[in-house]
């Protein structure tokens, strides 16, 4: 795509619009001033014209001028310029873009309109957007959304954050330290660690002191962390220059915000990102090869409505990778429960479908790995699970 | 199933061959950048709109100039060619002058007017132009609730839309005035009243015959059977008329169906006969309420369908795996939320070509930087998190799915080509 020759069309209108708009109204100067000079003789009774002047010799000369220059003709000519710049930018766009993106959409599949509310209402309130997601939740009359509750709490969690008041994470935190210990989440550390760099930051090294004994034991052993932070009460005074100055690193801050977003989510059964900006990204990635493949095949009779799988491949990112896909590389089949993967003796992992055929249905008790010279053991292959 | 003969071959020379055209190809660092490009190729309707918009305007300000010099044109033209006094040539003039003074006013507006809407359109480009690998997210996330605002209008949200784009900053990248000149006719249709429509059609007249709508006709249809309904004595007279004056100038295209809608002159609004009975359904103002959203995203170069929706099918279609409909399925992929699932429903699974595997521990990918070990048991985790586990517990891995417990040394590594 050529941003910069839709910016080159677009120029070319706003300059045409310019000299249409000098143009015209020179047009509307020209007429006003003829007219003027008419009307200031006719009224002026101390002119040289002899007073029962023939007023329409006047007229006429004013007429005369206006059929010479013709103010219409020349106002219809400086809109052509104009008008070839306005048709031609649409199509410049045409080119440069695709023009219709529901080409890859499914007309005979409805959204239900109330289940895409609540989905929109939701990503408000996750996103700390309480009085828009009030307001599209009156304005659409979809019933209140369960999850406002505990998502204003994160927030106020994170607003407090925020003024560097920790206690209200660290409520939390403690409240829910043996999920949090299940979900293998250092967020108590962190948080109790960024509460004794406050207290060290004080100047106030005895209090820091006992706050350390008092939380610290318990992480001494899994987080070595623990113990650079006690050392960093030797620099209080000057930790920027200290070999600790990483302490005083606004993202700490932010790791630890992330860190209880994505656990106060994942305790609440909720993903960490939002789903529906997820899907509305992953759908920025889909589109453009749904598009291309469309185009492709605009001549072949397609199923586009009824098709149960997509008939391209489409490489996402991989944050939006969730979960294990294992494609056969003989098949080029995905595997299935009654189709697993199974890995022969020399490591190469191929379906059980394949491994069969190969195999032909178990009547040779060994074949050869299509990847490396290795002599399959069919007994020895094993099925994998990802 | 096909088995390509060239893979089970015998020599050595065979296999060094396939192996190397095995390798899964890598994404290739560019691929951000031309992701990228290709997401923004989606954005026609943003830059179309408001250019749509910004035409209209030009063109609507300059055909009422065109009028008006004109007309001040062929007045003094009549002031010359007929013998009026000098008192009335006078006071002729005078008000060609102050006509010519409120077109230099107008024009002087229409040119701010003209000005605001090009800035609009200039910053939607740049916007496009703002778009880089690093700043993606964010970007993104503008996109969202522009998708979003442009959800609302389409649904008549109108106060949450306009409430969002303020605090969004993204007054200028949505079409809200533009709706909620749709919002007018839409409202108006569906109090039955079809003349706001209809000074739409006049309003935009070049363009619909350009693409050769029937709107209009279908809207004076409508008209035509709202005075047959009435069923007065004076309104089939005026019905008579009305169909005279603005329904015969379409016969010439739309014979049949105008044949159709005058012979209800000749039945009652309660006919029972199918054929003429529908026409009297009320139902056929919110036809006209479709037809008319067609009409105006036609127009104006958008999509039929919110945005939103195009982009959900897409990415609901991407992410579908059987796997997101297992219990169990983690929380982090869209399709474990039973509303996303519902929606997902009726749309096609998404396809792999390759295999990628994800660390039931970690979620980290695993591939030759972090490649599959094998437990005994069959179960497999990345390299990376059964390290880390051996560390901690001196040497011991434990299977967090079965509870199987091995050593470090029991792993295989697995080859997934
Ligand atoms: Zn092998």
């Amino acid at each position: 795509m050529e941003l910069k020759s839709i910016k080159d069309a677009f120029d070319r209108v706003a300059n045409k619009q310019k000299l249409s708009y000098t143009k015209t109204n020179e047009i509307v100067q020209m007429v006003s001033q003829e007219i003027d000079k008419a009307l200031s003789i006719l009224k002026d009774s101390s002119s040289p014209y002899p007073t029962p002047l023939d007023h329409r010799s006047i007229l006429a000369g004013v007429k005369k001028t206006f059929a010479e220059n013709s103010p219409v003709n020349q106002l219809e000519a400086a809109e052509k310029e104009l008008n070839v710049a306005l048709t031609k930018y649409p199509k410049v766009l045409e080119k440069q873009l695709n023009t219709d993106i529901a080409k890859a959409y499914r007309n005979n599949v409805e959204f239900d309109t109330h289940i895409v509310n609540q989905i929109i209402a939701n990503f408000f309130y996750r996103q700390g957007m309480f009085d828009i997601g009030d307001c599209f939740v009156a304005e659409t009359g979809e019933s209140e959304c369960s999850t406002r509750k505990s998502f204003l709490e994160m927030h106020q969690i994170l607003e407090a954050m925020k003024r560097r008041d920790l206690a209200p994470a660290l409520n939390w935190a403690i409240s829910n330290s043996e999920k949090l210990k299940q979900a293998r989440s250092d967020l108590e550390m962190k948080l109790h660690s960024l509460h004794f760099l406050e207290i060290a930051q004080d100047q106030n090294s005895q209090e820091a002191i006992i706050y350390a004994r008092k939380h610290f034991e318990r992480f001494l052993e899994s987080f070595p962390e623990t113990q650079k932070l006690v050392c960093s009460l030797l620099w209080n005074r000057n930790l920027e220059k200290s070999p600790y100055s990483e302490f005083l690193s606004p993202a700490l801050w932010n790791n630890a915000a992330r860190e209880l977003t994505r656990q106060y989510c994942n305790l609440l059964g909720e993903s960490s990102e939002s789903p529906l900006s997820i899907t509305v990204t992953a759908g920025t990635q889909t589109l453009p090869v749904l598009l291309k493949y469309m185009n492709v095949m605009a001549n072949k009779k397609l199923d586009w409505q009824s098709m149960e799988q997509l008939p391209v491949a489409v490489e996402l990112s991989e944050e939006f990778q969730f979960h294990s896909v294992f494609v056969c590389p003989v098949s080029k089949e995905q595997s299935s429960d009654e189709n697993p993967p199974m890995m022969m003796s020399c490591g190469h992992v191929l379906c059980k479908q394949t491994i069969n055929k190969m195999s032909k249905n178990g009547s040779k008790s060994s074949f050869k790995c299509p990847y490396c010279p290795t002599d399959v053991d069919i007994s020895r292959c094993r099925q994998l699970h990802f | 199933m096909e088995i390509d003969p060239v893979t089970n071959g015998n020599t050595d020379a065979v296999m060094t061959e396939t192996a190397a055209t095995i390798t899964p190809s890598p994404p290739v660092p560019s691929s951000r950048l031309s992701q990228l490009t290709e997401s923004l190729k989606l954005e026609h309707q943003l830059l179309r709109v408001p250019f749509e918009h910004y035409k209209k305007t030009i063109r609507a300000n300059h055909r009422c100039f065109e009028k008006d010099v004109s007309s001040v044109v062929s007045g003094v033209g009549d002031l010359a060619d007929n013998n009026w006094s000098k008192d009335v040539t006078v006071s002729r003039l005078t008000s060609l002058v102050s006509r010519l003074q409120g077109l230099k006013r107008k024009l002087e507006e229409g040119n701010n007017v003209e000005n605001l809407q090009a800035q609009r359109c200039r910053a939607r480009i740049d916007h496009l132009d703002s778009a880089d690998v690093e700043n993606i997210t964010e970007w993104n996330n503008t996109k969202l609730k522009r998708i979003l605002v442009d959800y609302m209008l389409r649904m008549s949200y109108f106060e949450t839309a306009s409430k969002l784009s303020e605090s969004s900053n993204i007054l200028d990248l949505v079409d809200i005035d533009i709706f909620r000149e749709a919002k007018k006719v839409i409202d108006a249709l569906k109090n039955r009243e079809a003349a706001s429509a209809l000074a739409w059609c006049a309003d935009n007249k070049t363009r619909l015959k350009k693409s050769k709508s029937k709107f209009e006709f279908q809207l004076r249809l409508q008209e035509f059977i709202e005075l047959v309904r009435a069923d007065t004595a004076d309104s089939y007279k005026q019905a008579i008329l009305y169909a005279r004056k603005h329904l015969v100038p379409w016969g010439a295209t739309h014979m049949k169906e105008l044949q159709h809608v005058l012979a209800t002159l000749a039945v009652k609004s309660t006919t029972e006969c199918a054929k003429y009975k529908v026409l009297f359904e009320l139902r056929q103002w919110d036809v006209l309420v479709h037809q008319f959203k067609y009409e105006f995203c036609k127009l104006y170069g958008m999509t039929m369908e919110p945005l939103l929706n195009i982009y959900l099918q897409a990415g609901l279609s991407a992410l579908k795996t059987p796997y997101g409909f297992e219990e169990g399925c983690t929380k982090e992929d869209p399709l474990s939320q039973e509303s996303f699932r519902k929606l997902a429903m009726p749309l096609p699974y998404s396809k792999q070509h390759h295999s990628k595997l994800v660390c039931y521990i970690s979620k980290e990918l695993m591939d030759t930087e972090n490649p599959p070990q094998v437990l005994p048991n069959g179960y497999v985790y990345s390299t990376k998190a059964l390290k880390e586990m051996a560390e901690k517990n001196g040497g011991k891995i434990t299977c967090p799915r079965t509870g199987f417990v091995c050593n470090y040394a029991d792993l295989v590594k697995a080859y997934i080509s």
